[in-house]
């Protein structure tokens, strides 16, 4: 089959769509089919073969976070060049209501378009709004998949109509035999944080705060910080002892995700809310390492209510630092959360998760029948064909 | 008189601007309910081919096959559109009825070549419970819209015939599902 996957969030910067799109086109192509995504990036030269650029994103404050998106006519126009030279039997978008390529995709062809929402948003007039503003696109869309039980419930509420919900996969090999990273997690305990440290919902303000408190049980506690954005501001409202025994790594690249996450004795994952999902905690369960998470929806499930990971009271920081003592001071507990995280993991493994998505393209797929260029649709690109003049095809 | 001219002329305007947007919308949606109607067709035939090759396999009991081949054979030979829901309905009566305990479809796989084709029924059924949600959504979509005053005042659905969900039972039978794991 041929499939084409647009990415509305940049390529060059890990998160959890694009990941979830890097693994499933890697997951598909393992599986024989013809695969091709479209995203935004800004290095070209780095772009694995099977990617399409539209250029560099710009940053964007969108559903409580900072997105990099690609949009404007230069955008749509490279959409409508892809989808016509890309002869797809399906065209799969991602979070079709984000303003970037997804809904120009959606705007420039018809045929079987599959599309999957991964956010669940809370701000349901921003949601109204988009959903009214993209219903032409939305239309089009014969399948629609949710990455969780919260993402379907966003959908139904907000948007009108159903979705079929297939969770996120892991790469469960690439972690199930992680090695810690050269002295970690050492002769003492550690608690690893992975996310943005600048962006308010991801938490790290919550582990923060209760950072001392856990020292005071346990002074010999080390934390370890990774993933893009400057924590500093956070880390400042530390004590000088409680601070030099912080780590803070940056961003890391995603083949040394596995290693950082079993640096830990335990991961924990403060976030506050706008998470669907949760694709790190698997990817911790799957390293083996025990998860302390906040008690959000999404979380809940993954962590298979409590059996296979904690939860703590969401923004409670006393409750965190609560659990977080009593989890480091039982091996026992880590022991049998380890191996039940293990388990839990393999059911998101993605050569399992990529196959049912396999279904649903084969439940609108009717052979003979591409995406086609829909022109009713292309007003934008068509404003952004007169300024530009056209590149050579070959190049795109 | 001049304001009110422009007045009525951008009333019109914005009038015309929201019948021709309805059009593309119930365009949009008819386009969308062919294809999904296709794919769900696709799929309903390759159920009643599966089966019917099930039928076929030498050494199947020849209660089965008989069952089988037969519901298979009025799915295969369907010539009027109005008796799919009957004939679908029948053919997953007859998989329920034979496929309701894991030992008894176990006892099929033990030939080779009826397992690879139970695996292939597995998927296929999966498939079919997928389209025909999808299809019954895009039904719906279109009709909320065919259903506006304006939109049937204006007749803006033109000749397109009104669209209709295709009902019959598109259960799988659990120990199908429950022996490909095993």
């Amino acid at each position: 089959m041929k499939i084409g996957i647009v990415c509305p969030y940049s390529w060059d910067i890990p998160g959890g769509v694009s990941a979830h799109v890097h693994d499933l086109a890697k997951a598909l192509i393992d599986m024989g089919h013809q695969v091709s995504v479209l995203a935004p990036a800004e290095f070209d030269e780095l772009l694995p073969e099977f990617v399409v650029s539209t250029g560099k994103p710009r940053a964007v404050k969108y559903n409580g976070s900072v997105a990099r998106l690609s949009f404007g006519p230069i955008a749509a126009r490279k959409v409508s060049r892809w989808i016509e030279d890309g002869e797809f039997d399906v065209l799969h978008v991602h979070e079709p209501l984000a303003p970037s390529l997804s809904v120009l995709a959606c705007w420039a062809a018809k045929g079987p378009i599959v599309a999957t929402w991964h956010s669940s948003m809370d701000k349901s007039r921003m949601m109204l709004t988009l959903a009214k503003l993209a219903q032409t696109a939305m239309e089009k869309v014969s399948a629609r998949i949710a990455v969780s039980e919260a993402a379907r419930s966003t959908l139904i509420k907000h948007v009108g109509g159903d979705a079929v919900v297939i969770p996120n996969g892991v790469d469960v090999s690439m972690f199930n035999n992680a090695r810690p990273m050269f002295g970690w997690p050492g002769p003492n305990q550690s608690i690893v944080f992975l996310g943005r440290g600048d962006e308010p919902r991801k938490g790290l303000a919550v582990l923060v705060e209760a950072y001392p408190e856990i020292r005071r049980h346990l002074p010999n506690v080390r934390l370890l910080i990774a993933g893009p954005g400057e924590p500093a501001d956070e880390l400042k409202k530390l004590s000088p002892s409680d601070r030099a025994s912080v780590t803070v790594l940056g961003m890391v690249a995603p083949e040394d995700k596995a290693s950082v996450l079993a640096s830990g004795t335990i991961y924990v994952a403060p976030n506050t809310g706008g998470e669907s999902f949760g694709i790190v905690l698997l990817e911790a369960m799957a390293a083996g390492v025990p998860v302390v998470a906040s008690d959000l929806d999404a979380f809940k499930r993954v962590l298979d209510f409590g059996r296979a990971g904690l939860t703590f009271e969401n923004e409670n920081s006393d409750d965190l630092a609560k659990v977080v003592c009593d989890l480091l001071a039982n091996p026992g507990v880590r022991e049998k959360l380890s191996a039940q995280g293990v388990i839990r993991a393999a059911e998101f493994d993605w050569a399992v998760v990529a196959q049912r998505i396999v279904n649903v393209y084969e439940s609108v797929r009717v052979p003979g029948v591409k995406v086609e260029p829909d022109l009713t649709g292309q007003m934008i690109g068509r404003l952004g064909r007169g300024r530009i003049t056209p590149e050579p095809r070959g190049e795109l | 008189m001049s304001n009110e001219v422009i007045f009525w002329m951008l009333g019109v305007g914005l009038g015309i601007w929201y019948l021709s947007h309805q059009a593309g919308r119930l365009d949009r949606l008819h386009h969308r309910i062919d294809v999904t109607e296709l794919a769900l067709h696709g799929q309903l035939v390759r159920r009643g081919g599966i089966v019917a090759e099930l039928a076929a396999v030498p050494g199947v009991d020849p209660a089965l096959s008989v069952l089988w081949g037969q519901a298979a054979h009025e799915v295969l030979i369907l010539q009027e559109v109005t008796q799919r829901s009957l004939v679908e309905d029948e053919l997953t009566n007859v998989l329920l009825m034979t496929m309701d305990e894991v030992e008894e479809v176990n006892e099929i796989r033990t030939n080779e070549y009826a397992s690879q084709l139970l695996d292939e029924l597995a998927q296929v059924c999966d498939r079919i419970v997928l389209s025909h949600q999808f299809h019954t959504d895009a039904v719906r979509d279109c009709l909320e819209i065919r259903e506006q005053y304006l939109v049937r005042i204006f007749r803006l659905a033109g000749h397109a015939p009104r669209p209709q969900t295709i009902e019959f039972d598109d259960q799988i039978p659990p120990a199908l599902a429950d022996s490909r794991i095993a």
